[in-house]
């Protein structure tokens, strides 16, 4: 089931409309049972997955908590890790390693015959995994106490907002509102309904609309000049945080609908100038993920110039992964974090901090224009079919550029249209520094941008667009 | 509670407020052919349902294209009346679907403008006039219906009847009640409240997007009751039972047309008309794709076949437009890229395979 489906109206209208009614302990058993009923929408057989998953990852955290020796603590830590590395690794990377050494081996001449799997992607796994990994490794820290309440637990873990694309959920936020009973705001329904109609127009109005800009250019036989590919990144990069963001948005706001507080997941994060920046805005339950149990456990910033370098070349190089079992991705992670690891050379120099940092009008532009087009250029790595068109959609913009060839009325126009009113928004939430800025505006200025959004989602939005992108990783 | 009725009255005067400024906007700019501008061209007819209005112009614009449309006084697309039938004249009427109408075209490209100028090339005893009797939404009875009321007093020499297997097996369904003498379904609401209704959305461009979004989710909404239909079921491998029934109306329709065009004097023939992605590689790709999500399978040339297979048994001279245009390739587009219609090349490709099947057919006389 997706949240732009007609399925997920009804489903929420019930869903919603019981829990209201319900007291707390009732309301957990019926959120467990919708969001199973949410995911079994999709495959009812990946079910079996999901409540492996939640079976081994409670177990192993009571052991984990209630053992005393190191050695024991470790090994059950290994075991749960072992576990959903293996679900993923399974599901999601079998067939890409399988192709790339058969591929590999192809090469200097022998044909092996692997058995092929068609292994079948089952959707959400690489949020679910991290979620439960997370809350076994805080278990392990002692960070927080391993949870006692099965139910509690299982809903945690399979909560329908945030189960297939996200946020990828803290325990040590959510199983706090999950056992408590939870009070439903003014606040909590107005910002709600706001997130979730912002939401639906990141998806439908900008994210489905800039789909077929972006299509258009990275179509294999497309052969556009430079400027042209140029404004169909563009489109992607605007679609791609569309697709995303609105997800992000739908599920924080039916969540608050419910009296439950989901992270942001997103934060201006075209408007920043450095990577470092860039990766603490964007996606922010994953990077922040992978700096807790990925960056520093393998050192962080603690060792030699050399080590940070490496510590930080090896997460990316796994989050570029996490998104896909394809090379694009892999080098998608790697050029990310050469980005970091370069801003991090270079800001030792005073005057490139100055320009990355300082307050000067010229300094802030220039640093974001090319933040901004690095991000863009990501993106072009992320979006490709294959490690060739990224070489010569790269070509394109450096040797073919031809500034005067630009598709005005397909390309440059449309995207103009679609991008206006984010800016708009964006304007306003990042003068105040506050991403639910629009609910606190006066009646008037409220209420005329809650009928713009309907209207433009309803007159110009794209309803026959496709599921969210990040379903996929 | 007055407080919530005040918000409640001022969000209405500002969605109000909104709709004006997204009506002007629309008109202004908006090329959608739910624009009144678009919708002008049509009026309703007591049989057919609706046909294109005699006298009506527009301009119509979109960001592929920009055509003036004139509608004559015969109700057919052409900038000129067709007048009295000269004693050299010959007339070859084209009917169909809104492929046939072309309105993306400025009309003396359409390929039945550019195909009398093919056949009127050289030197002949005949001078050859073609007729675009294209109607936008038209499927095969609402072309029998339109020959009878409008076509035959036309006084055609040759009928040639587009079939768009796209969707024709499907429109020949839906419109079959027409057959019987039921009465079109814009005439049945053309009472009371309903007229009122229907009145005020067709003015408003932006109640039309709204409609069309309404009936959407409907559409959604009744899918949900039984698992969804694969799209484009005149190419499923295994095709619901009503394409079949389609076909079969289609075919006893043409061989009605057939025989009261014999009985005015005119020939029939019949052109196979492809869709987009029967020519287009990865508008395929992505319909296969969609299909097979849904738990179907895309067969790309089984209408096409099923359609030549049944109208075979007429044994009426026929042309199947997938070859001629698939011989086309590659080189710059036969189809829009956002709408489904021939482009200026597309018109000039179905013109010259035209011109070559009369002559092939002998149709027309050799020059």
């Amino acid at each position: 089931m997706v949240f732009n489906s007609l399925h997920f109206v009804w489903f929420f209208i019930a869903v919603y409309a019981l829990y209201r009614l319900l007291p707390h302990r009732p309301q957990n058993w019926l959120l467990l049972v919708s969001s199973y009923y949410f995911y079994a929408a999709w495959d009812w057989r990946f079910l079996g997955l999901l409540a492996a998953s939640t079976v081994v990852d409670y177990t192993t955290a009571r052991l984990i908590e209630s053992a005393d020796a190191p050695r024991r603590r470790r090994l059950l830590l290994t075991i749960s890790i072992a576990f959903n590395l293996s679900l993923l690794g399974f599901f999601k990377y079998f067939n890409f390693f399988s192709d790339s050494l058969q591929a590999l081996f192809a090469t200097v001449g022998w044909t092996l015959d692997f058995v092929t799997l068609r292994v079948l992607l089952p959707v959400g796994i690489s949020f679910y995994t991290f979620v439960t990994m997370s809350y076994v490794i805080d278990v392990y820290r002692r960070e927080i106490p391993a949870e006692r309440n099965f139910v509690d637990f299982a809903v945690f873990v399979a909560y329908f907002p945030h189960l297939v694309a996200g946020p990828i959920l803290r325990a040590s936020r959510l199983l706090p509102q999950i056992a408590q009973p939870r009070a439903i705001t003014r606040e909590h329904l107005r910002d709600g309904l706001w997130l979730i109609t912002w939401g639906f127009f990141q998806k439908i109005y900008i994210a489905d609309n800039l789909a077929p800009l972006a299509n258009r250019v990275f179509d294999p036989g497309a052969e556009q000049a430079g400027v042209n590919v140029l404004i169909g990144v563009y489109a992607f990069a605007f679609q791609i945080y569309g697709d995303f963001a609105g997800y992000s948005n739908i599920a924080r706001g039916t969540s608050k609908l419910m009296g439950i507080e989901l992270l942001e997941n997103f934060r201006f994060p075209y408007l920043v100038r450095t990577p470092q920046e860039f990766w603490r805005n964007w996606h922010i339950s994953l990077s922040t993920w992978l700096r807790d149990y990925l960056y520093i456990p393998l050192g962080g910033s603690r060792g030699t110039p050399a080590r940070t370098h490496r510590n930080l070349l090896v997460t990316m190089l796994l989050g570029g992964l996490w998104h896909g079992a394809a090379w694009t991705f892999v080098l998608w992670g790697a050029y990310q974090g050469l980005l970091l690891v370069i801003y991090r050379a270079a800001e030792r120099v005073p005057l490139v901090r100055a320009w990355t940092c300082g307050p000067g009008a010229i300094a802030r532009i220039t640093s974001w224009a090319v933040m901004f087009h690095l991000t863009c250029y990501g993106w072009l790595i992320f979006r490709a079919r294959s490690v060739d068109q990224i070489g010569d959609m790269t070509w394109r913009l450096v040797a073919h550029f031809q500034p005067f060839a630009v598709d005005l009325p397909q390309l440059l126009v449309p995207l103009v249209l679609y991008l206006t009113p984010l800016a708009l928004v964006h304007a306003l939430e990042a003068r105040r520094d506050d991403l639910l800025i629009v609910p606190k505006l006066p009646l008037v200025v409220r209420y005329s941008l809650y009928a713009a959004t309907f209207y433009l989602t309803m007159l110009f939005g794209n309803f026959g667009g496709s599921e969210f992108i990040y379903f996929q990783f | 509670m007055r407080s919530r009725a005040r918000r409640l009255l001022l969000f209405a005067v500002i969605l109000l407020a909104w709709f004006a400024v997204f009506e002007a906007g629309l008109r202004r700019w908006g090329s959608s052919e739910a624009a009144p501008a678009f919708q002008g061209l049509f009026t309703g007819d007591p049989v057919i349902g609706y046909r294109l209005k005699p006298g009506a112009r527009t301009r119509f614009t979109t960001s592929e294209f920009d055509t003036w449309i004139a509608i004559n006084g015969a109700g057919v697309r052409d900038d000129e009346e067709i007048g009295p039938k000269a004693p050299d004249e010959k007339r070859i009427v084209i009917l169909g679907d809104s492929l046939v109408l072309s309105v993306q075209v400025p009309f003396d490209r359409t390929f039945g403008e550019l195909l009398e100028r093919r056949l009127n090339e050289g030197s002949g005893t005949t001078r050859y006039r073609v007729i675009n009797a294209g109607v936008q939404g038209y499927g095969p009875v609402e072309a029998l219906l339109f020959f009878r009321r409008v076509v035959q007093h036309l006084q055609p020499d040759l009928v040639l009847v587009s079939v768009f297997v796209g969707n024709d097996a499907e429109e020949a369904v839906t419109a079959r009640r027409l057959l019987d003498g039921e009465r079109p379904a814009t005439e049945v609401l053309s009472e009371g409240l309903a007229t009122r209704l229907r009145r005020l959305v067709r003015r408003s461009m932006v109640l039309q997007v709204l409609r069309l979004r309404l009936v959407a989710v409907t559409d959604r909404f009744r899918s949900v009751s039984g698992p969804p239909e694969p799209p484009l079921q005149s190419y499923a491998a295994r095709p619901a039972p009503r394409i079949g029934e389609g076909i079969r109306i289609t075919t006893e329709v043409l061989r009605q047309l057939a025989a009261e065009a014999e009985a005015a004097g005119a020939a029939t023939g019949i052109v196979l008309m492809p869709a987009r992605f029967q020519i287009d590689d990865a508008d395929y790709g992505r319909l296969k794709e969609i299909v097979r999500q849904t738990g179907g399978e895309l067969v790309r040339d089984a209408a096409t076949e099923r359609f030549a297979a049944a109208l075979g048994e007429l044994r009426l001279p026929m042309i199947d437009l997938l070859p001629p245009l698939r011989r086309a390739l590659p080189g710059p587009d036969l189809f829009f890229q956002e709408n489904v219609h021939l482009t200026l090349r597309g018109h000039a490709v179905v013109a010259g395979a035209l011109a070559d099947f009369l002559r092939e057919e002998r149709l027309v006389e050799e020059r």
